[in-house]
């Protein structure tokens, strides 16, 4: 792997051992996937926030990090943590959880990064330009910048993103170079306008090609309807980037007329959300994986108007802070529904120690649900899960 | 003997081999405060040269790494065949030295082994190299096949292509050619095609094997010495059903281009 002098001394501990740790790993991992070199990043999003997911190994590893001095030299985001920061009671999570959840937020605060802990830091806070290299993980976020924004990252795990976020550099391979963002099968939709749809949309797809850059015919996604096909297609399969004729940014650079085409359309739709509906009666409804926007808050919100809550199940609204505090009209109406939890989400929370049964309208929490909270899973279109609770 | 990898994680250690014949998850697969194997085997990773194929599963296994340092509980080395983000990330960060792309099949339980993860080396201190040249001798469209006595001090009972260890300052093909006229009085050209050398462990012995591939006309004649018990000219499809010396019918399929 070619390194320049400068990127040299720092392996050799000139800039000290943060930096040096830091740039260890960022080589290490770039000669696991065979990198040339390394590549200036603009910004990183960093995984491995939530007490529940990285555990006592991974808040003793931060907290050296934080110690030690460590500081991140891009802009740099965190994604959700497990537990809304002042409202964690309402998740019926313990102290114990809550007081090193916070530690592991006040360590990454420390280290520079920002803690407005969300998964779609591209909203509105972290938004790459078309061209820009950055080093994301979270892999909605990132297949969500390279496909809809034109930013160029791979598939980063939580480690090795901090890494990268802290030297400024990442490994140059795969989704950094033009010639691996090819398109390498085409899929033609034909499905309807609903985010839902565009969810499973996203889940049969992973499904059926596992990895690989699809190149979308007959849709126009929007932010929302991106942010949820992203969602599922990084869950079910492991896409890390597409494409949208018409609609994004690179997809007009490629000639696909060679490739093979699939048609996606009602029926597949159909195995696709069998397949991430297990139970037909929930205890809880989380809505906002990926984090509801400001059109999402407002449009349950409007669905909720003048309606009473009932019924025993439960309802969270998973966002940002940044976006709860803009919806300040539609968060009351929401709220006297349930809370509308900031930085946390259904996924990273510890939610298996309350609930058994989960609805979802995302089938990214369709498939990790089962498998990281150990529930049985109901995943709809937002209108008919609102309607269990109004 | 030293195994010449590829340096991941920095750092230098010597000790003892536990050995995974599978791919390893770190979460579930050790316990994180006392490195005690839930997987695989009975064992413990502390202090232990860590050999296994690759890692796999969560990528919470690299703080399971890092906790197992925290509680000084940590293997003094990782050695894969290779190396993948999950382990690779977890030793990098709770500095464990580690070396990947070495065959992990040279590497036995219990080895002394020294870790270079600077230089990307595999040090088995008690563990000789031996070298010897291996011929397959084809006679017409059949390949010549020794059968080794049960009492042989290297792979005992097994079939063999015509093998034995070099000699003094000799080439390896001058050994390949000379074990071919001692075992079985035949005298060979030059080799249609040649290999390696492969390696391959036995006891406390690696044997660097260089591979030939030699043609004689049908009809001729094989006189075969006491350092073996038989002798059979057989096709390749035979060759799949006989106990064979390690790598034997790989070898003959590469150089044969699978003809």
């Amino acid at each position: 792997m070619y390194l320049t002098d400068a990127e040299q001394a720092v392996l050799d501990g000139e800039s000290g051992e943060g930096a040096q740790k830091a740039m260890e790993l960022v080589v290490a991992l770039g000669k696991v996937y065979g990198a040339e070199g390394l590549v200036d990043i603009t910004s990183a999003h960093l995984s491995g926030a939530s007490y529940k997911t990285i555990g006592d190994g991974g808040l003793k590893y931060l907290r050296d990090m934080a110690d030690g001095g460590a500081k991140v030299s891009v802009p740099s985001t965190l994604n959700p943590i497990g537990m809304d920061r002042d409202r964690w009671a309402e998740m019926h999570i313990g102290e114990d959880f809550a007081v090193k959840q916070n530690e592991i937020v006040r360590l990454y605060g420390a280290m520079g990064v920002r803690t407005t802990c969300s998964c779609t830091p591209y909203m509105g806070v972290n938004v790459p330009a078309k061209g820009d290299h950055i080093a994301w993980a979270e892999s909605s976020a990132l297949s969500y910048a390279n496909s809809m924004l034109g930013a160029r990252t791979n598939r980063e795990g939580g480690p090795g993103a901090l890494a990268a976020a802290i030297i400024g550099k990442t490994a140059n391979y795969g989704l950094h170079l033009t010639e691996n963002r090819r398109p390498t099968v085409v899929i033609d939709a034909d499905i309807g306008d609903s985010l839902f749809e565009h969810s499973l949309l996203g889940q049969a797809v992973g499904m059926r090609i596992g990895g690989g850059i699809p190149y979308f015919r007959g849709i126009r996604p929007g932010p929302e309807e991106g942010k949820t096909m992203a969602a599922a297609m990084a869950a079910a399969g492991a896409v890390a980037m597409w494409h949208v004729e018409g609609v994004t940014p690179e997809a007009g650079d490629f000639d696909v007329s060679d490739l093979e085409v699939i048609h996606i359309g009602k029926e597949e739709l159909k195995d696709a959300e069998e397949k991430v509906n297990t139970v037909d009666d929930v205890q809880l409804i989380a809505l906002g994986c990926p984090h509801l926007t400001e059109r999402e808050m407002h449009e349950i919100a409007m669905m909720l108007k003048g309606k009473k809550k009932r019924g025993d199940t439960e309802i969270w609204f998973c966002t940002s802070a940044a976006i709860r505090e803009r919806c300040a009209d539609d968060v009351k109406i929401l709220e006297e529904f349930g809370p509308v939890l900031a930085d946390t989400c259904m996924v990273v929370a510890p939610i298996e120690g309350t609930f058994s049964r989960t609805a979802t309208n995302s089938c990214k929490a369709g498939n990790y649900l089962p498998t990281l909270c150990s529930q049985k899973v109901m995943c709809r279109d937002v209108a008919q899960l609102l309607k269990v609770i109004s | 003997m030293i195994l010449q990898g590829r340096s991941i994680s920095r750092g230098r250690a010597d000790g003892t081999v536990l050995k995974l014949e599978e791919a390893l998850s770190f979460l579930g697969g050790v316990d994180a405060s006392t490195g005690e194997l839930r997987v695989q085997r009975e064992g413990n990773v502390k202090d232990r040269i860590l050999v296994f194929p690759r890692g796999k599963g969560s990528t919470v296994g690299s703080f399971v790494m890092y906790d197992l340092m925290v509680h000084d509980a940590a293997p003094a080395a990782v050695v894969n065949s290779s190396a993948e983000t999950i382990v690779t990330t977890g030793a990098v960060i709770s500095s464990i030295p580690m070396v990947d792309s070495v065959d992990v099949a040279l590497i036995k339980d219990g080895d002394r082994a020294v870790i270079d993860g600077d230089a990307g080396t595999v040090e088995l201190p008690d563990v000789r190299v031996t070298e010897s040249s291996s011929s397959a001798v084809f006679i017409g469209d059949r390949i010549l096949m020794l059968h080794r006595p049960d009492g042989a001090r290297s792979f005992p009972g097994r079939w063999s292509l015509v093998a034995g260890k070099r000699e003094g300052s000799e080439t390896h093909l001058e050994t390949a050619k000379r074990e071919i006229m001692e075992e079985t009085g035949l005298t060979v050209g030059e080799p249609e095609a040649s290999e390696g050398p492969l390696l391959v462990r036995e006891g406390d012995v690696i044997w660097s094997v260089s591979m030939f591939l030699f043609r004689l006309p049908e009809g001729s004649e094989v006189h075969i010495n006491r350092e073996n018990t038989e002798y059979r000219l057989c096709s390749l499809e035979e060759l799949k059903a006989m106990d064979l010396v390690p790598l034997t019918l790989e070898s003959v399929g590469r150089m044969t281009g699978g003809r």
